[in-house]
């Protein structure tokens, strides 16, 4: 899939089926005997309702001509307690629906959480963050009533239904056929409707996605507006998304709403079909009785009919999310646990590039048999243009994707076969991009190494010179830091992310960029403070500041899809080749 | 209360449309009898007659006929005006959501980085998704059931009490019970609703945080401590809303069975003033079968008040950004100078205070049009926060900043910021092509112009890129490396053709050889411009006209690299620190 933009549709391939439905049944499933024992009660607590007129009747008929207040007062007693009878089991089917209800959106939630977890940062890549949070929070929410008491009224009624269709049916099967000649009618009525009623709800459902992607990206692009003062053209494509958004939502109200006013007018027309045909056939076979009965049947007939027509609406709306929800969760997990992979026992550090061959789009490789050959211990710099893919080499040493031909190997082992959890634990990687969480700065640094204790936070934090600017904080390490880490410089978010990666006590170090919006001066202590560190871990550092990695054990330029050049900084230099050019280029002028 | 009264004047334009929708539910809830009433008449002339004749006459089915033409053509009617009142609904609602979203958009836009650094964006979405949908639920739903059941409530008293007063009042009687209830219901039910918004926006930010993320929690394998993490958030939310939902579970049970029975009142009441003559047969029969119509109401009443308590705990949070001010605007009287500006960056004892630290002290500087200043200093010595003086990214608490002359805050502020390209240090970009990225700040501009400063900023890897200029990168520029990621922030930046070009330590990912280039692109941009530059390379300082060093919130030391290089200092020191030896190996 191309590159998804806020203001592009997904399109989604697949025809309207049952199977979401079906696939939402087994969160449903798990609630088995809730939902039960929720049809037990609500049926019982509409049967409990249905005494009452009974005993209006018993009494009007009997106790009221024969004076007996007594009979009366009892009948009362009788109708009091059908009520609370009714009200109670009302009460107790409402207490397992809110249970239900909430248990299947946290499932539902959790498990494509989870899943989320597990896909490649491509997903990531690929979509405005925006589309991805709405459908974790908002399509969820969407689903919760129909999935619980959608499904149970669904139920009720239908069974409500067929319970006066038996009725009606027992007292003139004639005249019932011309109610139930509506029934077709109606669903007529909805195989036409319904094809523009799925398109409308599954517009809404991506309009509101874009809506909120963009509204998601402008929030955290609002420096960068500001600064370009783009308020006013962003104003206006927000505006289009937003109206956008309306049109849909009212497109598929306009259609939504047919189905109930089709409902009222076809059950009006049936009835008075009936009355028409009950009147014409009146003689010895139809008693006039008969078609007073029919006729008030018929109302009841209707009314679970437009309750059913109203569940049927919001089953397709409800279709919609639901969709979405479970195409993300059918999203390829595509770095995953090989079958059979076992855990990586403790690194020691040797690692082996064979004919690594890899590309991104699967058209143009970024490295082509890459040979590399690094013993435990060893420090290696990668130097190279931008882009050359000096950082592709040390993604795909955590496997954050997979090669595309040849092995890698970690002290002999092909890193496709072994647990990712257990590779990417031993591994210290710090990315360019250092993320920081909302939350405290120890929480942050904590990270990397979830049971570590106060002291050892501190000592991570002074090995990267972090500790000074740390403790001038109002709150020292429990000082908040916002979003993104908004509140400290770009220097300073990175040597937090330098202690998070320390921490984890890496048996591979991988420090990518760590170190360029740090100052020199410090830069130079953080690196005393490594060299103690480093001993005995194998590393892999990408720096553009030559000084940081002039004291590597072998330098590498990457160009041209592989190595251009290999060794020390003393043997490049003689070389006088591609990093004696880029070394000289800082004194020469 | 103050929440509808909002709402109202939000509906300013709509009200028109708004109060006939009102109306038309008053006018269903009346029509919605008509039906039984035209059926219960046709019961009655037509077929009942017929029980005692037994005859069918051609005059019978004629009227029926009639009738049933009545009838069908009056529920077409019914269902038409009720589909119409139904879709005003609609529209008002999403038109006053509409409007909502975009007047809350905008004033997002001018809200400053203070904000942005108290609201997290998972709040914010919260807020314009959930809570927005709450104000139209409420809108278009909520007020219009709460109308329906005070017509059908009042209709049906003025009708009990126009037949028999004494049993209308005996029925009655529990009425104010049910409000009572009712209400210390909405009460107690409020607090949790504020809850569960605080439950759900913490949800909401873990999500999203978790997504943001997504790459250091892969880095360090913590895909199960996330998915403890958010547990927790989602269990919350779970529990908050079963126990928001269950408080009324605590309630229901005695305005069900008090409103229910009203039933008993009717059978008891109305039995015994059958016996004793006070009502007909009748009236009897009125008053049960519109019982029906007065439980409903009460009964519903709970489940109403229990949205508007929800509506009230969102709106709160949407009046609270809708009424976000910014300290960072243009002034009434702001300034407004005709054509490009000169350039000439002043700042005057500038001083700033932030979260209670001396973060910037004492300020003197100026540069002048067309020079380039480099700035360079420690980790968190208050670069950043320098430079964020000039474009008012924050506002100097001490001193000021001018450029020609002016305050900044004197300054239009479209005006100042239209001036300046600035590329920060944490790039950001947007899911967009290349080019939409690099035409950001002016989105006409041509195609070549924008493969120009392309050029200048070495965007040429683009070319290369499976869609060229073309290719749609990932928000926040993922999928391309940090150099390449500054590079298109540069050329953004350059793009609008800035008169002061800001640079916050853009090219520090950028390989040398590039930087080089880079650097000399700038030094002969096709239109004046003055350029400051944060870096911590000597490489990017050294061709600078000035370099000024900032240490803990003061300059401490200004001049050009050759003169900070003859004197001790820090400059001296990184100089020496970074090319240590190199001259001596490059000779």
């Amino acid at each position: 899939m191309a590159r998804n933009r806020f203001d592009v549709d997904e399109n989604l391939e697949t025809p309207f089926n049952i199977k979401h439905l079906l696939r939402a049944g087994a969160y449903i499933g798990r609630h088995k005997k809730k939902m039960a024992l929720s049809l037990l009660y609500s049926a019982v607590s509409a049967a409990a309702a249905l005494v009452g007129p009974l005993l209006v009747q018993r009494g009007i008929n009997v106790s009221v001509p024969n004076k007996d207040y007594g009979e009366l007062v009892l009948l009362s007693a009788v109708m009091l307690l059908a009520i609370l009878v009714s009200v109670l089991f009302g009460r107790a089917r409402s207490k397992y629906m809110i249970s239900v209800g909430q248990e299947i959106i946290y499932d539902i939630r959790k498990d494509l959480f989870a899943h989320l977890q597990k896909l490649p940062f491509q997903f990531y890549d690929d979509r405005p963050h925006g589309k991805i949070l709405v459908r974790v929070i908002n399509y969820i929410n969407s689903v919760s009533d129909a999935l619980s008491n959608g499904i149970i009224n669904f139920v009720l009624e239908i069974f409500n239904l067929l319970l006066i269709a038996a009725f009606m049916l027992i007292c003139d099967v004639k005249l019932s056929l011309v109610v139930m000649a509506g029934v077709p009618l109606l669903l007529m009525v909805i195989v036409l409707v319904k094809p523009a009623q799925r398109r409308a709800w599954q517009d809404v459902s991506n309009k509101s996605s874009n809506l909120n992607a963009y509204l998601h990206e402008s929030l955290d692009g609002m420096k960068i507006t500001q600064a370009f003062t783009r308020e006013e053209e962003n104003a206006g494509i927000y505006d289009k998304l937003n109206q956008n958004y309306r049109r849909s939502w009212m497109r598929a109200q306009y259609t939504s709403n047919l189905i109930w006013v089709s409902v009222d007018n076809i059950s009006t027309w049936v009835v008075g079909a009936m009355y028409l045909v009950g009147l014409c056939a009146l003689g010895p076979g139809m008693q006039i009785g008969t078609v007073i009965a029919l006729s008030s049947y018929a109302w009841r007939f209707w009314q679970p009919m437009l309750s059913l027509s109203n569940l049927y609406n919001t089953f397709i709306n409800a279709v919609a999310y639901l969709e979405r929800i479970f195409e993300m969760m059918d999203e390829p997990v595509t770095v995953d646990d090989a079958p059979g992979a076992t855990a990586l026992p403790p690194i020691e550090g040797k690692v082996e590039f064979r004919d690594v061959t890899f590309s991104y789009d699967g058209s143009v490789n970024v490295l082509e048999n890459f040979q590399l050959t690094v013993n435990p211990g060893e420090s290696i710099a990668l130097v190279g243009p931008t882009g050359a893919g000096k950082t592709t080499v040390v993604n795909l040493l955590s496997r954050f994707y997979d090669l595309t031909g040849g092995q890698l190997l970690l002290d002999g082992r092909d890193i496709a076969g072994v647990t990712l959890q257990s590779l990417r634990s031993q591994m210290g990687i710090m990315l360019q991009d250092s993320f920081i969480f909302s939350g405290t700065i120890m929480d942050n640094i904590r990270y990397g190494r979830l049971d570590a204790t106060d002291e050892e936070v501190v000592a991570a934090a002074k090995t990267v010179c972090a500790h000074e600017f740390i403790s001038q904080m109002e709150d020292g390490y429990d000082t908040q830091v916002n979003e993104r880490g908004s509140r400290l410089s770009q220097g300073q978010r990175q040597l937090v992310a330098f202690a998070r990666t320390l921490l984890c006590d890496p048996k591979i170090l991988v420090l990518d960029e760590a170190t360029s919006s740090i100052d020199a001066k410090t830069e130079k202590l953080v690196q005393q403070g490594l060299q103690a560190l480093l001993k005995g871990r194998t590393s892999f550092i990408i720096a553009h500041r030559l000084s940081t990695i002039k004291s590597c054990d072998r330098i590498l330029y990457i160009a041209d899809k592989g190595i251009a050049e290999m060794g020390s900084h003393e043997q490049l230099m003689a070389k006088k080749g591609k990093y004696y050019h880029l070394y000289t280029a800082q004194v020469e002028d | 209360m103050f929440q509808l009264r909002w709402l109202w004047a939000r509906l300013k334009g709509l009200r028109k449309k708004y109060v006939f929708a009102l109306c038309s539910t008053v006018v269903l809830a009346v029509l919605a009898l008509g039906n039984s009433a035209i059926t219960a008449y046709i019961m009655d002339t037509i077929f009942r007659p017929l029980q005692e004749t037994g005859a069918v006459g051609e005059d019978a089915v004629r009227r029926l006929v009639v009738m049933v033409a009545v009838l069908v053509g009056f529920t077409l009617f019914r269902t038409g005006f009720g589909y119409i009142s139904i879709m005003t609904y609609e529209n008002v609602s999403q038109k006053l959501i509409y409007d909502l979203r975009r007047d809350l958009y905008k004033n997002m836009q001018e809200q400053d980085q203070a904000f942005y650094s108290a609201y997290r964006t998972g709040d914010l979405m919260t807020r314009l998704t959930g809570d927005m949908d709450m104000i139209r639920h409420t809108v278009c739903w909520v007020v219009r059931q709460l109308i329906h059941c005070v017509v059908l409530f009042t209709t049906t008293t003025i009708t009990f009490f126009a037949t028999d007063w004494l049993f209308a009042l005996t029925m009655l009687a529990v009425t104010p019970f049910i409000f009572v209830i009712t209400l210390i219901f909405s009460r107690q039910v409020h607090p949790l609703y504020v809850e569960l918004r605080e439950k759900l926006s913490r949800l909401n930010t873990a999500a999203q945080e978790n997504i943001a993320g997504n790459r250091v929690v892969k880095a360090f394998a913590r895909e199960e401590y996330e998915k403890e993490r958010f547990d927790e958030k989602n269990r919350d939310y779970k529990q908050a809303n079963k126990t928001a939902s269950l408080l009324w579970l605590k309630f229901s049970p005695y305005v069900d069975t008090l409103s229910q029975s009203l039933s008993v009142a009717v059978l008891l009441a109305g039995g015994i003033f059958l016996i004793n003559g006070r009502i007909t047969i009748g009236a009897f029969t009125l008053f049960n079968g519109l019982t029906w119509t007065l439980v409903e109401p009460m009964r519903m009443l709970g489940m109403h008040l229990n949205d508007l308590q929800r509506f009230f705990a969102s709106s709160n949070k949407i009046i609270e950004l809708y009424y976000a001010k910014s300290t960072i605007t243009s002034r009434p009287d702001a300034l407004l100078p005709q054509g490009r500006l000169q350039g000439r960056v002043e700042f005057k004892g500038a001083g700033l205070r932030l979260h209670g630290a001396q973060v910037l002290k004492d300020i003197d500087l100026t540069i002048e049009p067309g020079e380039t200043v480099a700035i360079m200093g420690p980790t968190g010595s208050g670069k950043t926060s320098l430079i964020n003086l000039i474009p008012r990214f924050t506002d100097a608490t001490q001193g000021e900043v001018a450029i020609d002359g002016i305050p900044v805050r004197r300054m239009d502020l479209h005006k100042l910021r239209s001036s300046i390209g600035v590329a920060t240090q944490d790039v950001f970009l947007f899911s967009d092509t290349v080019d939409g990225n690099i035409c950001y700040g002016d989105s006409g501009m041509p195609e070549e112009e924008v493969k120009d400063f392309a050029r200048m900023a070495a965007v040429d890897f683009a070319e290369k890129l499976p869609q060229g200029f073309d290719t749609v990168i990932g928000e926040r520029g993922t999928g391309l490396s940090g150099g390449q990621k500054q590079r298109i922030a540069l050329a953004r930046a350059l793009a609008v053709k800035p008169i002061l070009l800001i640079l916050d330590d853009t090219t520090s990912a950028v390989d040398l050889e590039t930087e080089k280039y880079i650097q000399e692109q700038l030094a002969a941009l096709s239109f004046p411009c003055t350029k400051i530059i944060v870096a911590q390379r000597i490489s990017t300082t050294k061709r600078a006209d000035k370099v000024v060093v900032i240490e803990d919130g003061r300059i401490t030391q200004v001049g050009t690299h050759k003169e900070l290089c003859s004197q001790p200092g820090y400059y001296r020191e990184v100089y020496r620190l970074q090319n240590g030896g190199m001259e001596k190996e490059a000779v």
